[in-house]
């Protein structure tokens, strides 16, 4: 089957109206297989992309360009338990996942 | 899903962001495209899952609001595509994975075989999807 998802980017073309990501440290909850965190990824300090579906982040780990290594750590984690210390995020981004 | 917010905003820098981004039900357009423009030729019903889930999820960002966890600072829509080759393709994929939050009618899969055979050669069809990104500041 052939589909196509968003194909004009109207996605992160809004959602880099709407907040800067220059050089912040960004979560994004729900990243499925990383379709929308590839495309902003570069602007960032860090990403931690999350999700709790594990066939998505397999796929997201396959697809994960290797310039993006060090910047984009995929987790599998539940958001009413976040694995993290406190005010350790600029940018929290629900993708589809609230 | 307020247990998830009172968590995101504990782990958000004090004035993080917290960004909302999620399709609404609103009758889905069903298109056909081609170089030429598109042509409506249906609308998508919205299934009660996609409408429980929109008033769920809006019921949270209050109860975040009112908690003086998150401030409201703007709402904007944008058009999400969804585009597939041919109708057929379209239909199974929404029979298969929207099973919950959207359908297609008879009537509006007849109209969209009918402008997608009679269209143009590189016609194609789409289901234009409302999404929602708010943007919250946290307190």
């Amino acid at each position: 089957m052939t589909l196509q998802k968003d194909p004009e980017r109207n996605e992160i073309r809004h959602l880099r109206k709407v907040v800067d990501l220059a050089d912040k440290r960004v979560l994004e909850i729900g990243c499925g297989e990383g379709r929308l965190t590839w495309q902003y990824a570069k602007w960032t300090a860090s990403i931690v992309a999350m999700d709790l579906d594990h066939d998505s982040l397999r796929v997201a780990k396959v697809d994960r360009p290797y310039d993006l290594e060090r910047i984009v750590h995929l987790a599998c984690a539940d958001s009413h338990d976040l694995p993290f210390s406190k005010e350790k995020f600029d940018i929290a981004i629900l993708a589809w996942s609230l | 899903m307020v247990h998830a917010l009172s968590e995101i905003h504990r782990v958000l820098m004090p004035d993080g962001v917290l960004i909302d981004m999620r399709p609404l039900a609103n009758h889905w357009p069903v298109e056909v495209i081609s170089g030429h423009g598109f042509e409506e030729t249906g609308r998508a019903d919205d299934l009660p899952d996609q409408l429980n889930a929109d008033t769920s999820s809006n019921e949270a960002m209050r109860e975040a609001e009112s908690r003086n966890w998150f401030k409201h600072e703007q709402d904007g829509f944008f058009p999400f595509f969804y585009v597939w080759d041919t109708p057929s393709e379209m239909e199974e994929f929404i029979s298969e994975e929207w099973t919950d939050f959207a359908q297609l009618s008879e009537e509006a899969k007849r109209a969209t075989r009918s402008a997608w055979a009679l269209g143009d050669a590189d016609s194609r069809v789409r289901v234009r999807m409302k999404v929602l990104l708010s943007r919250w500041k946290k307190i």
